[in-house]
């Protein structure tokens, strides 16, 4: 009782720095500096119509970089700690048979959602998306096979396989642009382009699909490590 | 020059790589993952070397070709070459350190393993506050990933404390930089603090938000529990990563992003947060007992150390850098070996690091690294101390100096019980364990960075000047050969030192006082160094500590500046501390002692800061004009002194030190060391001068100090049973008439003062050097054992007797010489009360003395003694070579009291002495040491013709055996006649030495360690109270900075 | 508007401190954590909002001179790679309770205190 009294007076405190914070704010009248620079040049310096796109990918492309290595962290720590040998898996385990709908929607539904994701990240530069997002759809693609039949086997060297690639492609793409362009992970090692069409903005989409497919595996590992938990023995 | 880019490139694209590489070709991987970390290494260092050789400008590092703010830039300037090379040997040496481990767990964990290093190089370098979090992100995910490398559950719980936590703060940083960008239209941290984020509360929000994120990633007491667990679960390879590699980044980082709250009270409110932790982790640490975890709270509290530092820079100006390096690559070093350590024992209790004895190497460095932590010299940490604590007095920051000590005195509690128990405890069994080469070379490594750092820091500090290198040289060498039989060890060293002796004393020339001392201390070195020729072996490790006592020694009178003394007297400190430690029994003793000193050390050291301040002269010579707090000043000062000359109230660690210590350490730390703070004291009392207003008091007071300390010491010594405790407390009680002799400040006085100085110099080394001797051949201490050794022992007897007709007073021997000037002096000055307790104190002597001589060496032989033979030539040698020079000084004391005299003349306009050949007058009366020699000498030669011509004709008497009577007593020492003599007097006056004062500072540290549990139970082990920890820190430090409390 | 997003994001961050330091079932900790992480990268994104502000897609190149009206795109960049860290942190999270689970059987906050003083 006394805790929860305190948690409440706790969160009271927070509750005033947060309306100290929400007092004070104005909201904006017009873009900062630095979202105006990107508003005027973005498309001129980067060729892409999507200037999130354009920011993350190249403006703020160690961010990425740095966001990338997060999901494959995450599935490499998930993967050594949640690793098991085969034999310890419980292959008795008995398990209620999916439903009919969702064993016909996985059949159906999978091959277009790998469809989609691969759209969004070839067209992240255009469109709203991109890699992290496409990356997400294929992943979720996986889960649905997962829900659909718990002891599906991923592929893990497969997997490995794409998102090591990929990721080394990414890597050394942003190494070109600091040999061939402006600096790590200039864009402009490609020609921009047309505005607006699929075959601009230099690298961007090159290093957009890498996301995705680097995304998609990553994603994709995680939810397979996970689901594999509930075959094992205790 | 290989652009600092690819440290990305490479950490990243190696990463990336590994994971194509299955079980077949993972020895390619492992190759590639040190060769990863190898590239990282040589990057940083070649920027380094790059910025230090050839001065190079600061590279900026434009990503994806566009300038800031618009595209994210690197920085790669001469502290980020600094920082990124320390994380990256770091890195590199635990990847070795941790090889077999993360092998073991796949590539999967060498991956995170080189993320995590990279991520941390980034953080470091990057100028934009987004990808900052977006690293540090990264470092925290990677970081929660390697706790799990044991496997164990107690790391899932650390693990997911660790990550509730940083994503509460990390959530709280970007609301911070969500708003500030909105603010400043910026994400680079540089225009973020040029938008004077602080001018206005709605954006001085922003600005707090990210700056307390910052903080609760320092990890603050007491919000800081959850960082504790990581250190406790995590395996100490990574503990070692954490604190090394981590915390050096975090801090940097602090410091980049610092100014955004610069122009308020923010500084002092961030400096006031790290004195909190400094003191608070300290202080919990006093209760742990797992390794892994008091190194976690001893990390914090360094960190809280530095964040304090940062916080005060606005008063340490253009320093704040240096210091806080200094501290910083101390920390570095010593936590990383530490870590790398306690990975190698495995151990659950600080108590199995007996085990650490078996490998002297690791014990070595093991000593090292807890001495750089406190900060001893020559490690850089000294010197940061030294400047911080000079600094903070000349801008009359007294109370941070303060918390520093105080603080400092803490962390040196239980690191020396750590150490002790090391070096010393007792068990039954020492758990084996295993050093192999790939551990071993990184902690070595770390040692040779921290010996390095120091050499490299004393040329940039400019202390090279200050220091003497010849003495530290030889230190080396002798530990160089340490393997040697120790008499070559021993003849080495007393060669050495009377070579420096013949070299330092033409620079001594008119200078009488330090060629006494220099006399006292060298050649007490050599005749004590000569008794342990009776040593066999190698005696491992002692001949090093003995001579870095004695270089300290000799750098105290060498001494110019107070840094010089400062400097030596910790050294002498340190070197004395393991030599006390080597006794049997002495742990809990070498404890004591070390604690005292420092305490004394840090009295002195705030005395010297407040010296420097008044003057901004390094010299001694400014404590003869302290203006700031003078009174206090003089005070700490003497207190300090009082610390190494056992005087009351600070004495309850020389019984034990001495009396435990090895035959011949006692008389090291006896007849020399205690000199050492009458020195000081000498040089403190000259600054003072005599009716200097602002000692009056103290000099009194000290006079009174003095006086007790006598009667207490020699009360102390009368109930002893134990040979070496007597003499030990006979020590306290002749350094009380030595404190109570200067105090005067009168000419008499102070010829008394060094009369007794000299006289127990002499006196108590033939005592120590015989009775030791006696003790070790006997096999006890204690003297009821004991008794009829005059016919098995003569020369000691003689020696013994001499001793004590020294320390009795007795005409013709010049302790008679020393009565006499002082009773003069009393008289003189009007302290006729004090006078009067030590005359009491002076007949209390006769009874230890009577009860020393007599139970040793007259009495009943003992049965089990009857082959024993007289004790070692060795010892006898500078024994006699002492009893000549106390006849010399007894029948001729007027070539040494002159010139005594002649040189305190100028210092005192009260009445002197007058010397006609060795007749000494004063107004009181006369004395002429050798014509009493000569009346005495020939009284006492007629009679003892006369005895020997009588005991031919006596008969002798077989010893009469009482096991024989009856029945062999159940507690032999009942029939002993000496046990427990004078009962009566202690049934009279033995409340006088009732140890309240050992009662007191037991009680005071049983309360200490009372307060520190009750402190240690906010870590209750719950992720959620963690969580409320965290919240309610952020909420107070809101109110208390904006909120308007 | 943004006013109410703004509110809403900031009771969403309470709300998940709320459980985090309440809840005793560790897997709902997890679930109130996402939610505080939601609350942030709502706030976020309202902080990028312009009135009339489009989203930051241009349909053709911006003639020299007039800047196209958009909502500031850098929130939402910033606001992309926050999702993505937070779905590190969660995925990472849940694992922990998988494992903290297979030790102890009880997902009671309280008997994971193993660690303490």
């Amino acid at each position: 009782m006394l805790k929860k009294i305190l948690i409440l007076f706790l969160l009271a405190g927070v509750g005033l720095i947060f309306f100290d914070l929400f007092q004070s704010y104005q909201s904006a009248s017009e873009l900062t500096t630095t979202a105006k620079y990107y508003a005027d040049n973005g498309a001129k310096e980067v060729g892409a119509a999507n200037l999130v796109s354009a920011i993350v990918v190249t403006y703020r492309g160690l961010d990425t970089l740095g966001e990338v290595s997060i999901l494959f962290v995450t599935a490499a720590i998930i993967s050594f700690v949640l690793k098991h040998k085969p034999e310890e898996e419980d292959k008795n385990r008995v398990i209620k048979p999916a439903s009919e709908i969702l064993n016909t929607a996985t059949v159906f539904l999978t091959p277009v959602m790998i469809m989609v994701g691969i759209y969004i990240f070839i067209n992240g530069h255009l469109t709203p998306g991109g890699g992290f997002q496409g990356g997400a759809v294929i992943a979720s693609a996986v889960l649905l096979i997962f829900l659909a039949n718990p002891k599906f086997h991923l592929n893990h060297s497969i997997i490995a396989f794409v998102e090591s690639i990929s990721g080394v492609a990414f890597v050394v793409v942003g190494a070109l642009g600091l040999i061939m362009a402006g600096g790590f992970l200039d864009n402009r090692i490609l020609g921009l382009g047309e505005f607006g069409t699929l075959f601009s903005a230099g690298a961007l989409p090159i290093i957009y699909i890498f996301i995705g497919l680097k995304v998609g595996a990553e994603l994709s590992n995680i939810v397979g490590i996970l689901a594999q938990e509930q075959n094992i023995k205790n | 020059m290989v652009a600092p880019i690819y440290i990305i490139a490479i950490a990243l694209g190696l990463a990336f790589t590994m994971g194509l590489f299955g079980k077949q070709l993972k020895n390619i991987a492992g190759v590639l993952f040190i060769a990863g970390l190898g590239s990282l290494t040589f990057i940083s260092g070649q920027w380094l070397w790059n910025f230090m050789v050839n001065s190079a400008a600061t590279e900026i590092i434009y990503t994806a070709g566009f300038k800031p703010p618009f595209a994210i830039v690197l920085q790669m300037g001469f502290e980020e070459a600094v920082l990124t090379t320390m994380i990256n040997v770091a890195g590199l040496l635990g990847a070795l350190y941790l090889f077999p481990l993360l092998d073991k767990k796949g590539n999967n964990a060498m991956m995170v393993y080189l993320i995590f290093i990279m991520s941390t190089n980034v953080a470091v370098m990057t100028s934009d506050i987004f990808n900052l979090f977006v690293f540090t992100e990264v470092e925290s995910i990677a970081l929660a990933g390697l706790i799990l490398l044991t496997g164990q559950s107690k790391a899932f719980q650390a693990g997911m404390k660790y990550l509730i936590v940083s994503g509460i703060s990390s959530g709280l940083l970007l609301l911070g930089i969500i708003f500030a960008y909105q603010f400043s239209g910026s994400l680079t941290i540089i225009d973020m603090i040029n938008a004077n984020l602080w001018a206005v509360k709605a954006s001085s929000i922003a600005a707090f938000l990210l700056i307390v994120a910052f903080i609760i990633e320092m990890k603050p007491f007491p919000a800081n529990g959850w960082g504790i667990d990581v250190y406790t679960a995590a395996h100490p390879g990574i503990g070692a990563m954490v604190s090394a590699a981590g915390a050096s980044a975090s801090l940097y980082v602090f410091y980049k992003v610092m100014p955004l709250v610069n122009g308020n009270d923010w500084y002092y409110f961030i400096a006031l947060i790290g004195a909190i932790t400094f003191v608070g982790s300290n202080l919990v640490a006093t209760r742990q007992e797992n390794p892994n975890r008091l190194l976690g709270y001893s990390s914090i509290g360094q960190v809280g150390f530095l964040m304090m530092i940062l916080g005060l820079q606005d008063v340490l100006g253009e320093r704040t850098l240096i210091i806080s390096f200094s501290i910083l690559i101390s920390h570095y070093a010593a936590k990383a070996g530490l870590f790398w350590i306690s990975g190698i024992l495995n151990a659950e209790n600080i108590k199995d690091w007996s085990a650490l004895r078996k490998n002297p190497i690791l014990l070595f460095l093991f000593g090292a690294f807890l001495f750089a932590l406190i900060g001893f010299p020559p490690f850089p940490s000294f010197f940061g101390k030294w400047e911080l604590i000079m600094t903070l007095s000349q801008t009359g920051n007294y109370s941070w100096i303060v918390v520093i000590l105080v603080a400092s005195f803490i962390e040196g509690i239980y690191l020396f019980r750590w150490l002790g128990y090391a070096i010393k405890l007792d068990h039954a069994q020492l758990p084996a364990f295993k050093t192999p080469w790939y551990q071993l070379i990184p902690i070595m490594s770390m040692g040779l960075i921290l010996f390095g750092m120091s050499a490299y820091l004393t040329h940039v500090f400019n202390f090279g000047p200050a220091i003497n290198y010849i003495p530290l040289l030889f230190v080396l060498a002798i530990f160089a050969i340490d393997f040697l039989p120790a008499y070559i060890k021993n003849t080495v060293s007393i060669a050495g030192i009377a070579y420096y002796t013949y070299y330092l004393w033409p620079s001594l020339e008119n200078d009488l006082l330090r060629q006494i001392f220099i006399g006292i201390f060298l050649g007490g070195a050599i005749l004590t160094l000569v008794a342990g020729y009776a040593k066999k072996g190698t005696r491992a490790g002692f001949y090093p500590m003995a001579l870095m006592m004695f270089a300290g020694l000799v750098g105290l009178i060498e001494a110019k500046s107070m840094l010089q003394f400062f400097f030596n007297w910790e050294l002498m400190t340190a070197g004395s501390y393991f030599l006390i430690i080597r006794g049997k029994r002495s742990m809990p003793h070498a404890y004591s002692y070390i604690l005292f000193s420092i305490a004394g050390a840090y009295a002195i050291l705030m005395g010297f800061g407040l010296a420097y301040g008044s003057q901004l002269n390094g010299n001694l010579d400014a404590l003869s004009q302290i203006s700031l707090l003078p009174a206090l000043a003089y005070s700490l000062l003497a207190v300090g002194f009082m610390t190494k000359t056992a005087s009351l109230g600070l004495h309850i660690w020389l019984p034990g030190a001495h009396g435990e210590a090895e035959s011949d350490v006692s008389p090291m730390v006896s007849a020399i060391l205690l000199k050492a703070g009458v020195f000081g004291l000498i040089l403190l009392f000259l600054s003072i001068g005599v009716d200097n207003p602002n000692a009056t008091t103290l000099l009194y007071v000290l006079g009174w100090v003095g006086a007790l300390t006598t009667l207490i010491g020699n009360m102390g010594a009368v109930f002893q049973e134990d040979a070496k405790r007597l003499l030990a407390y006979s020590s306290i009680g002749q350094l009380g008439y030595i404190l109570f002799a200067f105090t005067f400040m009168t000419h008499m006085g102070w010829l008394a003062g060094f009369t007794y100085t000299i006289n127990h110099f002499m006196f108590k080394a033939i005592l120590f050097l015989v009775i030791g001797g006696i003790v070790v051949k006997l096999g006890t201490h204690n003297m009821y054992e004991m008794g009829g050794m005059i016919k098995k022992m003569p020369f000691s007897f003689i020696a013994v007797l001499i001793s004590i007709i020294v320390i009795g007073g007795i005409p013709p021997l010049s302790g008679f010489a020393g009565k006499w000037l002082f009773y003069n002096a009393v008289i003189e000055k009007g302290w006729y009360f004090q006078g009067a307790i030590i005359f009491f104190a002076g007949i209390v002597a006769f009874l230890y003395l009577f009860k020393l001589i007599y139970s040793v060496f007259l009495g009943q032989l003992k049965d089990n003694h009857r082959n024993v033979k007289e004790i070692s030539a060795w010892i006898l040698i500078p024994s006699y070579i002492l009893i000549i020079g106390i006849m010399i000084f007894s029948a001729f004391p007027q070539y040494i009291l002159q010139p005594i005299s002649d040189m305190i003349a100028p210092h005192f306009q009260s009445e002197t002495i007058t010397w006609t050949g060795s007749l000494a007058t004063t107004s009181l009366g006369y004395w002429d040491a050798t014509t009493i020699m000569i009346v005495v000498g020939t009284a006492f030669m007629l009679l003892l013709g006369w005895l020997i011509w009588l005991s031919a004709k006596a008969q002798k008497v077989e010893q009469f055996n009482i096991v024989f009577a009856a029945e062999r007593p159940f507690r032999p020492e009942t029939t002993h006649v000496s046990y427990n003599i004078y009962a009566g007097y202690q049934k009279a006056l033995g409340w006088i030495v009732a140890p309240g004062i050992t009662n007191f500072w037991n009680t005071m540290s049983t309360n200490l360690l009372e307060f520190a549990g009750w402190t240690r139970r906010i870590y209750s082990g719950s992720i959620q109270n963690y969580t409320l920890h965290v919240i309610l820190f952020i909420v107070v430090f809101y109110l208390i900075s904006i909120g308007g409390l | 508007m943004e006013y109410i997003i703004l509110i809403t994001g900031l009771a969403l961050i309470l709300m998940g401190l709320y459980g985090i330091m309440y809840i005793k079932n560790i897997f709902r900790i997890v679930i109130a954590f996402a939610l505080f992480d939601t609350g942030i990268n709502i706030v976020m994104v309202t902080i990028g909002y312009l009135r009339n502000g489009m989203a930051p897609i241009l349909d053709k190149m911006p003639t020299e001179g007039t800047t196209p009206a958009i909502v500031d795109p850098v929130p939402q960049a910033l606001v992309l790679t926050s999702i993505v860290i937070g779905l590190g942190v969660s995925a990472l999270m849940l694992t922990y309770v998988l494992k903290l689970y297979e030790d102890k059987k009880s997902l009671d906050i309280n008997s994971f205190k193993d660690l303490k003083w």
